[in-house]
């Protein structure tokens, strides 16, 4: 892996620990719905966002796998 | 209460980090750029930034310069790379810390010093205590853990092997804990009492039995009914004493001194003693017969140098333990971690915690940075060093390398130094620590 490859690795797991930040925190807000700290209607919206964070986490993973595969004609361009 | 700022351009990390941190007790204010930060600072003044290493204007450490020094603001530089840790490590001096993404609550209220009571209790709290007792999640311990919920099923006497300070005593009440039995849990040293007194100690006595007899008191095996009797020092229990407790053992009988009734006793024995087996069979200290009573179960405790991972997590307890009895804030700079984890520690956890202790009383009660006296020394260590120093079957290489690293504990890191004593030039010696993989973290 060359030094450009293992940049765009780097900011590619840099966008899929993002959302991962994003649902950690959320499941902390759920803890302290249940704790009785916050309404329980954040818990009910805080579980749709770690979702669509964890489809965003999924979506992420499958692009570096694209980037990355043998096949992929543009494995040497920039990703964004 | 704090005045936070929180740097941050991921908009629902943002959003639920101030529900969170209000929920702390602190007030919060955001910024998505390193231009709103700075403008900020221009109108408020705050106890703490939370800051975002990569910004969309720039790195979050440009916000550095925007900080008066004589508000005396604490900073958190947050980042996703694990790899910018190392950088930011380097630069944190007392008021700046780091966390790495994905964070958690804890996190946040161990940087937020604020609330610092219930978040000192609950990190504690955090921290899990095996059997109640035990911390740590080693491999070493793992096992322990196994062998100590293996035995806590039966009625077997066990007997605890281990150096001077790993903690026989806690474990012994791990397994009492462990146990679900009825009775209660009796600890006694064998080594603390007289030939005159141990017999009273353990069997107890009748009134007049002896000049100062003067009333009736029940021994230590009368106490652990249905318990848990703890036996510690072992080894150091007189030898004409030892048939008495052997037939205690034996007949599950005890006979107060100056008594006649003998009393039925039903306790596990945990005994403890910090000789090797080799040891005690050498030395005779203590009854082929009386060994194989106690030793139905023998469990040997791991040094803390054998599970050296756990060392952090033990100086977290003890400190979170003397902050909930003082009052105090102080907590570990990741450095002073990890210089702590480089030594050896012949005195175990014991010569742990007292270190710790001492750690907290030199430093300023009022902040929470922790002052390390400069060397970590015990006149165990150097027991130590010449006892594991020369064996036969080391290679040279070994052996010079052992002595590399002793070197450069001793003089604090300093190679200049290290390179005298050690009567090589620096340029060796550098070319040595290469060799072993260490300039990286050392000195690079």
């Amino acid at each position: 892996m060359d030094e450009g490859e293992f940049a765009r690795l780097q900011k590619a797991v840099h966008d899929a620990r993002r959302p991962l930040n994003r649902i950690t925190m959320q499941s902390e807000l759920i803890k302290l719905a249940l704790e009785g700290a916050v309404p329980k209607d954040k818990a009910l919206t805080a579980l749709d966002k770690i979702i669509a964070g964890s489809k965003d986490c999924s979506d992420s993973l499958s692009d570096l796998v694209a980037q990355f595969s043998p096949n992929s004609n543009d494995a040497g361009s920039p990703t964004e | 209460m704090l005045t936070v700022l929180l740097v941050d351009d991921d908009a629902e990390f943002t959003d639920v980090a101030c529900t969170i941190i209000e929920f702390l007790g602190h007030e919060v204010l955001t910024a998505s750029t390193l231009a709103e930060a700075r403008e900020w600072l221009s109108k408020e003044s705050f106890d703490h930034i939370l800051l975002d290493f990569m910004l969309p204007d720039g790195s979050g450490l440009h916000l550095m310069e925007s900080l008066q020094p004589e508000q005396n603001t604490r900073v958190t530089l947050i980042t996703g790379h694990p790899s910018v840790k190392g950088i930011i490590k380097d630069m944190c001096g007392p008021n700046i810390d780091y966390l790495v993404k994905p964070i958690q609550r804890e996190d946040l209220e161990s940087v937020l010093q604020g609330k610092k009571q219930p978040a000192s209790k609950r990190s504690t709290s955090a921290i899990t205590r095996h059997f109640g007792q035990l911390i740590g999640e080693s491999a070493p311990m793992q096992e322990l853990y196994k062998l100590i919920g293996r035995v806590s099923k039966t009625k077997a006497n066990v007997m605890l092997l281990g150096e001077s300070g790993v903690g026989k005593e806690v474990v012994a009440a791990a397994i009492h804990e462990a146990s679900d039995c009825e009775g209660t849990y009796v600890a006694t040293n064998c080594g603390a009492f007289s030939k005159e007194l141990i017999g009273s100690e353990l069997f107890g006595h009748e009134k007049g039995a002896f000049t100062g007899a003067v009333g009736r008191k029940e021994g230590v095996f009368e106490q652990a009914e249905n318990g848990t009797l703890f036996l510690d020092e072992i080894t150091e229990m007189p030898i004409d004493m030892q048939p008495n407790l052997l037939r205690v053992l034996e007949n599950k009988v005890v006979i107060r001194v100056g008594g006649t009734k003998a009393m039925p006793v039903n306790c596990r024995v945990v005994s403890a003693t910090n000789r090797s087996m080799e040891e005690i069979a050498e030395s005779k200290v203590l009854r082929e017969d009386i060994y194989f009573r106690l030793a139905v179960f023998p469990i040997t405790i791991p040094p803390l140098r054998e599970r050296k991972e756990d060392i952090p997590l033990l100086a977290e307890y003890f400190i979170n333990q003397l902050n909930e009895e003082n009052g105090s804030q102080f907590r570990w700079q990741s450095v002073q971690l990890e210089k702590l984890q480089a030594y050896d520690w012949p005195g175990n956890v014991r010569e742990l915690r007292h270190f710790v202790h001492r750690a907290a009383i030199m430093s300023d009660p009022e902040g929470s940075d922790i002052e390390l006296p400069k060397t970590i020394e015990s006149p165990f260590a150097k027991k130590q060093t010449l006892s594991t120093g020369l064996k036969a079957g080391r290679t040279i290489e070994e052996v010079e390398k052992e002595l590399i690293y002793a070197t450069l504990e001793k003089v604090d890191g300093n190679k200049t130094t290290a390179a005298e004593m050690l009567g090589i030039s620096t340029k060796t010696l550098y070319n040595r620590l290469h060799a072993y993989g260490d300039l990286n973290s050392d000195s690079e």
